[in-house]
């Protein structure tokens, strides 16, 4: 009985509750002006393949993303807009920090 | 007592993983919108897990699973809970709770063709950077008054080159599994992981020579 009560309680937690929390990401360091350069992305957390593709299939839903490629050596991302578009710090972060990866840094190349 | 001396030797080993060889792990959870299928053959079972994550910290799937021995197939829908990430320069960790509930069906002895209500429940963490992966993880089931049992296991990782994003990536791998109701309660099993793209391959053989084969197929 005892172990029938953990495993519901388990079971209720897991399928209830809304899932857990990523380190709080830190805030962009970079200015916020807007620029349509390449943007760099220094990314806490990337530390495989499967951590690139992610911010690649994220960024690839974005209109003005025309592509990114990403460095795991100095876990950098840069991202290559569209002329004439650009994501704002903000934006850039949330995304990160919604796909499961904090942001260390961002720098706006212009 | 047995249970926790075989715990402590499993953590043993997931601390050794920290700073010796180890692996890499096949994630429970994917990216938002992510679909990932999982197929895992070993000397105790067959499975396949396909699940769906709506974001980076849930995922919800079907689950089937054939145990060959106990001649019992479950059936259940599975989610995965991130509970916690730990994102550093250099590494990463997870720690992860894994559920499901459905139907077991046995054919075996006082049980032969019998089916009931279902569930499992269990913990799995993981660290691992570019070279080193070290996991562990533990899962209690219980399927009526046909079965219950308690499994665990912990993998340690080395990857013998840094690959670049959209490189074969390579892992040499060492598993140990602890079932404490099997007649061989402790199988050791190195394995090679290879990951390409969306793909994920691990063969290996255990030491009583039976195989493991794993493919993942993340989209």
């Amino acid at each position: 009985m005892k172990k029938l009560t953990i495993l519901m309680t388990a079971l209720t937690l897991s399928f209830a509750a809304p899932a857990y929390a990523a380190e709080d990401s830190k805030p962009a360091t970079a200015e916020q002006t807007i620029s349509t350069g390449d943007v760099h992305v220094s990314v806490n957390g990337l530390v495989c393949d499967f951590c690139a593709r992610a911010l690649e299939k994220v960024f690839g839903k974005e209109e003005a993303v025309k592509g990114i490629d990403v460095n795991l050596d100095t876990k950098m991302i840069t991202i290559n807009f569209n002329k004439g578009q650009s994501l704002d710090n903000e934006t850039i972060t949330n995304l990160i920090t919604d796909a499961g990866y904090n942001v260390e840094g961002i720098h706006r190349v212009e | 007592m047995r249970y926790l001396y075989a715990s402590i030797f499993l953590w043993a080993l997931l601390g050794v993983g920290l700073i010796i060889p180890n692996i890499a792990d096949a994630r429970p959870v994917s990216y938002p919108g992510g679909i990932t299928l999982m197929l895992n053959n070993d000397n105790d079972k067959n499975t396949a897990h396909l699940h769906y994550s709506p974001t980076a910290k849930t995922s919800i799937g079907y689950k089937l699973e054939y145990w060959r021995d106990k001649e019992l197939t479950l059936n259940a829908i599975q989610m995965n809970n991130l509970l916690k990430r730990w994102n550093k320069k250099d590494s990463q960790a997870n720690l992860y709770l894994k559920s499901g509930l459905g139907i077991a069906h046995s054919d075996k002895g006082d049980f032969d063709n019998e089916t009931q209500a279902a569930g499992f429940t269990g913990l799995a963490a993981d660290w691992e950077n570019r070279r080193f992966f070290t996991s562990y993880e533990n899962r209690y089931t219980e399927a009526g008054d046909i079965d219950d049992f308690y499994s665990q296991s912990a993998r340690v990782g080395w990857a013998p080159y840094e690959g670049d994003y959209g490189d074969l990536h390579t892992w040499l791998m060492l598993q140990v599994e602890h079932m404490p109701e099997a007649k061989d309660n402790v199988t050791v099993t190195p394995l090679i992981r290879l990951f390409k793209g969306v793909h994920m391959l691990e063969a290996g053989m255990n030491t009583r020579g039976e195989a493991l084969f794993n493919y993942v197929l993340r989209y």
